[in-house]
């Protein structure tokens, strides 16, 4: 008998780990034409190598591919395996010449002429050789970066069935781009990207515009290697593969050696990267990204794991009163807006008043100083300080909205006794995604309308997705509804005309979203995405910002974003202001 | 009893089609889709996008079109592992450039470079070592706890076995975890904090394809983890089930004849009582071999239990389907090895046809 329970349990055993097998099929019989990278057992140099140890955040990096990224974690990869035409400094947002050393632009302010750099090779990383070559073309000759390079890039991002979600950008400002994008023409010769010769590119663009050149540097414009996309008589075609271990191609001061989903990518320096003024020679030679959670990655980076980590809301006290992790602690801005935009059209929110009255009812300096803890800065309009374009508090302090419950008092008294109610009569919602942070921020707002000028707000959220279609359904939309807004092009242009001009992300025109339209505005923004001096430039947005955030108060902007960090000491690094995207080839490590 | 695997099999079949359906209508209903971001897409990219992957096809096309992809196997020119729409887990050559080839659970909308096959290839596995061997920690710990705890019944280990169960069962992972984080990688600085010791390719599908110190080391703590708040439920089962056993008579007569004590609990007693045991081993292991959200976060382990959860927030359909399906063929494996265990546990238990 107890036999027959040993070979039961024996069975069921067996079984176990046989289900597990049936679960996931036989490998295949067929020999994979795939290149399968070795361990390869590397004798010790004597010189170590420099290795940096980062987060990417949890979860796989959408895609390498530099026509479909539009995450964060893609684009801090692909800026370090290519570069585009123009590169913006992560210090100062100055554009500065990249895969272009110079261009000129045209009487009319629209065409753009840029003349690429020589000598700038395709690599690949080979793991058999464990290291770093050059691509071959069919004759054995290594492959130039040439302007067919980056024409091939612009029209894959644009063309429809590369669906990209990023071309919208490439189509708002190249002529013939939308209407390729659109599937309305599909000859490729319309579209205003035209090769002059090997190392010189033309680009027109539909109108003069500050940013045109900052556009044509963006990953969705950076040259891609059609050879190994499409395929030629001497490689084989790998398609959406492409940017897979073992295939990718790039040209940057680094190109990836690993990408193991799910788990971490790692990029090695790239020997053949002469270095230019904005992009210089890698000194670190090899970077891991791993791919974790805040919490993890912190934890990580205490057990000396990681050499720079995002601190996690909740340890932020503990760091900042650390003797060691204090010392380390940086916290810098991101190029992000947090708001609350009023429906124009919905009961209660109609009246100007009444919102202008809810936004400087916020005490922002107490949610960031008692909720948020991050140093995030109060925000007193939308555009975020940093972006080209934008006002500072420093050189327009009093602009936009600031935090004063008398003045707001007032205004909604003034509403009252007009339509002959109380405050506690006016039916007020305020939604927002599910999120532990939002509900936090709701509720602290919540309280301080409560306090301040005694009205009662209910509060609702949704599921993101959901959330996104009530927002923008006309016969939806919240009466207050809670969004944020990150950069997709450093410019003043991307947040304050893209997002609320009429028909922009925030104000689509069949009704939705802040539903408003003022024809003062309008003009403001499109002459200010014409001014070339950027003086003026500045002072046109700020206008428009007034009439935005105050004069119609259509949003209450509550915070501009910012990060908090921590860096090895032994990490000599530059911070970003772009949003998170690091130029990791001007960093050092020095242990 | 052969005959009842190959009927349990076909209802197996009908099992998935009808979830495989439910899913499909759902994952329709609610609202959202793919490709809805923060910034408004335009239509026309929103269009392209559809196109692409089938979206702009009435519903029912679209589901006949998934079933065709899934179970009916296809001829095809295409190499394996070129191609996002053409990609399939079981390819058979059977030309110079022809190709048998089933199972195509279709691309995946979150990743552009990867298809569903990709995360059972690649991540399912890492999910399934991690779960068979926080099962084992679930059975070491459980049964010996539990059969500790009925034969010293109301004594002092009664009482510690019972307070491990309750310990384990309140103190859920995302709480535990951090805790031997903490000790064990950022203080001790013993076991590495995050991360999983093996990566792709692997032996069989599934096996590591080294199974030292290296591998061990990533897989200690989170086996523990999620393994004490499952033995939880197993030893308390165990201690019941034990229990009530040994009220039986036919323990009595055996005790009776003069078996020895140790005869009579585990080679009678045990046996009889591990039926309750066995069947909530059958989910138990399904829903730990597909993979925990919370452990493999908290962990940083590359597995394919997020996916269950961030699939859906995504709407990334076919990995959602895939997941479910893969989720439903565990389940009902899993309960079939259970059915088929009680046999030998009970003899009175026949399988009926």
């Amino acid at each position: 008998m107890s036999r027959k329970l040993s070979v039961a349990l024996a069975l069921v055993v067996t079984a176990a780990m046989l289900l597990s097998a049936c679960a996931t099929p036989t490998p295949q019989i067929v020999k994979e034409t795939v290149v399968v990278t070795k361990e390869v057992v590397v004798t010790p140099t004597p010189v170590p190598k420099k290795v940096l140890r980062m987060n990417l955040g949890p979860g796989d990096v959408p895609t390498l591919d530099p026509s479909l990224a539009t995450d964060v974690s893609s684009v801090q990869v692909i800026e370090l395996t290519s570069v585009g035409l123009t590169r913006q400094n992560e210090e100062t947002a100055a554009i500065e010449p990249g895969m272009a050393e110079s261009w000129d632009i045209s009487e009319d302010g629209k065409t753009y002429t840029f003349h690429l750099r020589k000598g700038i090779y395709w690599v690949k990383y080979d793991a058999a050789k464990g290291e770093v070559v050059q691509v071959l073309d069919c004759q054995g000759k290594p492959r130039e970066v040439k302007a067919q390079d980056f024409w091939y890039g612009i029209i894959r991002t644009l063309k429809p069935q590369t669906a990209s979600d990023y071309a919208y950008v490439l189509a708002f400002v190249i002529e013939g781009a939308e209407d390729f994008n659109k599937g309305v023409i599909t000859d490729t010769a319309a579209v205003g990207v035209k090769v002059i010769d090997d190392y010189t590119l033309q680009i027109t663009f539909k109108e003069p515009a500050a940013y045109n050149a900052n556009i044509a540097g963006m990953w969705v414009a950076h040259a891609e290697p059609s050879w190994l996309i499409e395929g030629d008589e001497c490689t084989e075609a790998r398609g959406d593969k492409w940017t897979e271990t073992g295939f990718f191609q790039g040209y940057g001061p680094y190109t990836l050696k690993e990408w193991v989903h799910e788990d971490h990518i790692v990029l090695v320096k790239n020997p053949f990267w002469p270095g230019i003024p904005s992009v210089p020679q890698a000194k670190i030679d090899e970077i891991v990204f791993r791919m974790l959670e805040d919490t993890a990655a912190f934890a990580e980076y205490e057990a000396g794991n990681l050499d720079v980590a995002g601190v996690p809301i909740g340890d932020i006290d503990r760091v900042k009163a650390d003797p060691v992790l204090s010392k380390e602690l940086v916290i810098g801005p991101v190029l992000c807006t947090y708001y609350y935009g009023f429906n124009t059209k919905a009961p209660v929110v109609n009246d100007v008043r009444v919102r202008r009255a809810l936004s400087m009812a916020i005490d922002r300096k107490a949610l960031v100083e008692n909720v948020l803890k991050g140093g995030q800065e109060p925000a007193q309009w939308f555009c975020r300080p940093g972006l080209t374009g934008c006002p500072t508090p420093k050189d327009y302090p009093d602009l936009g909205v600031k935090y004063n419950p008398e003045e707001a008092k007032k205004l909604l008294d003034e509403y009252l006794k007009e339509k002959g109610l109380k405050p506690e009569d006016l039916d007020l919602t305020l939604m927002f995604n599910v999120g532990v942070g939002h509900e936090k921020i709701a509720q602290a707002i919540q309280q301080m309308w409560k306090e301040k000028l005694g009205i009662n707000v209910k509060l609702a959220s949704q599921e993101w997705k959901v959330y996104l279609k009530t927002i923008r359904d006309p016969k939806a939309t919240p009466q207050i509804w809670r969004l944020g807004w990150c950069q997709d092009y450093p410019d003043a242009n991307n947040f304050t005309r893209e997002v609320f001009s009429f028909g922009g992300s925030a104000n689509p025109a069949e009704g939705g979203g802040v539903n408003w339209k003022n024809d003062k505005f309008e003009e403001l923004v499109r002459a200010a995405a014409k001014e070339m001096d950027p003086k003026k430039r500045v002072d046109l947005y700020a206008q428009a910002e007034q009439i935005l955030v105050y004069e119609d108060a259509v949003i209450a902007p509550i915070y501009w974003y910012t990060r908090v960090t921590c860096t090895k000491p032994y990490v000599k690094r530059t911070f970003s202001i772009l949003g998170g995207l690091e130029h990791i080839e001007k960093w050092d490590i020095a242990k | 009893m052969t005959r009842y695997i190959v009927r349990r099999f076909l209802w197996m079949l009908l099992v998935l089609f009808v979830v495989s359906l439910i899913t499909f209508l759902l994952m329709h209903a609610v609202p959202g889709g793919p490709f809805d971001r923060e910034k408004a897409v335009p239509p026309e990219i929103l269009a392209n996008l559809n196109a692409k992957y089938h979206l702009d096809e009435p519903l029912p096309k679209q589901y006949l079109r998934y079933l065709w992809d899934v179970f009916i196997p296809h001829i095809s020119h295409i190499p394996p592992g070129t191609s996002l729409t053409d990609d399939h887990l079981i390819n058979v050559k059977i030309g110079e450039k022809l190709w048998l080839k089933w199972m195509n659970f279709g691309p995946s909308y979150s990743s552009r470079s990867r298809t569903v096959n990709d995360y059972f290839r690649q991540q399912f596995p890492i999910s399934a070592q991690l779960g068979t061997m926080a099962l084992l920690v679930a059975v070491l710990i459980g049964i010996p706890l539990g059969i500790l705890a009925a034969l010293k019944q109301n004594t002092i280990w009664d009482y510690l076995g019972m307070g491990i169960a309750i310990f384990g069962v309140s103190v859920p992972v995302i709480v535990l975890g951090p805790i031997l984080i903490w000790i064990f990688g950022v203080t001790l600085k013993w076991l590495p904090p995050t991360g999983w010791g093996a990566k792709p390719p692997f032996i069989l599908g599934f096996i590591p394809s080294k199974l030292g110190p290296e591998f061990f080391k990533y897989a200690i703590m989170p086996s523990i983890a999620l393994g004490l708040g499952q033995s939880a439920l197993i030893a308390r089962l165990t201690r019941a089930s034990l229990l009530q056993v040994l009220r039986e008579d036919y323990i009595r007569t055996a005790r009776a004849k003069g078996l020895p004590e140790r005869a009579v609990i585990f080679v009678h007693a045990l046996k009889n009582s591990m039926i309750p045991v066995v069947t909530v081993l059958g989910p138990m292991f399904a829903a730990l071999v597909t993979g925990t959200f919370v452990t493999e976060t908290i962990f940083g382990i590359p597995g394919m239990g997020r996916y269950f959860v961030i699939s859906i927030t995504n709407r990334d359909y076919p990995l959602i389907m895939g997941t479910i399906l893969l989720y439903a063929v565990i389940l009902v494996l899993a309960n079939l090895m259970v059915d088929i265990t009680y046999a030998f546990l009970d003899p009175r238990i026949r399988l009926t046809d």
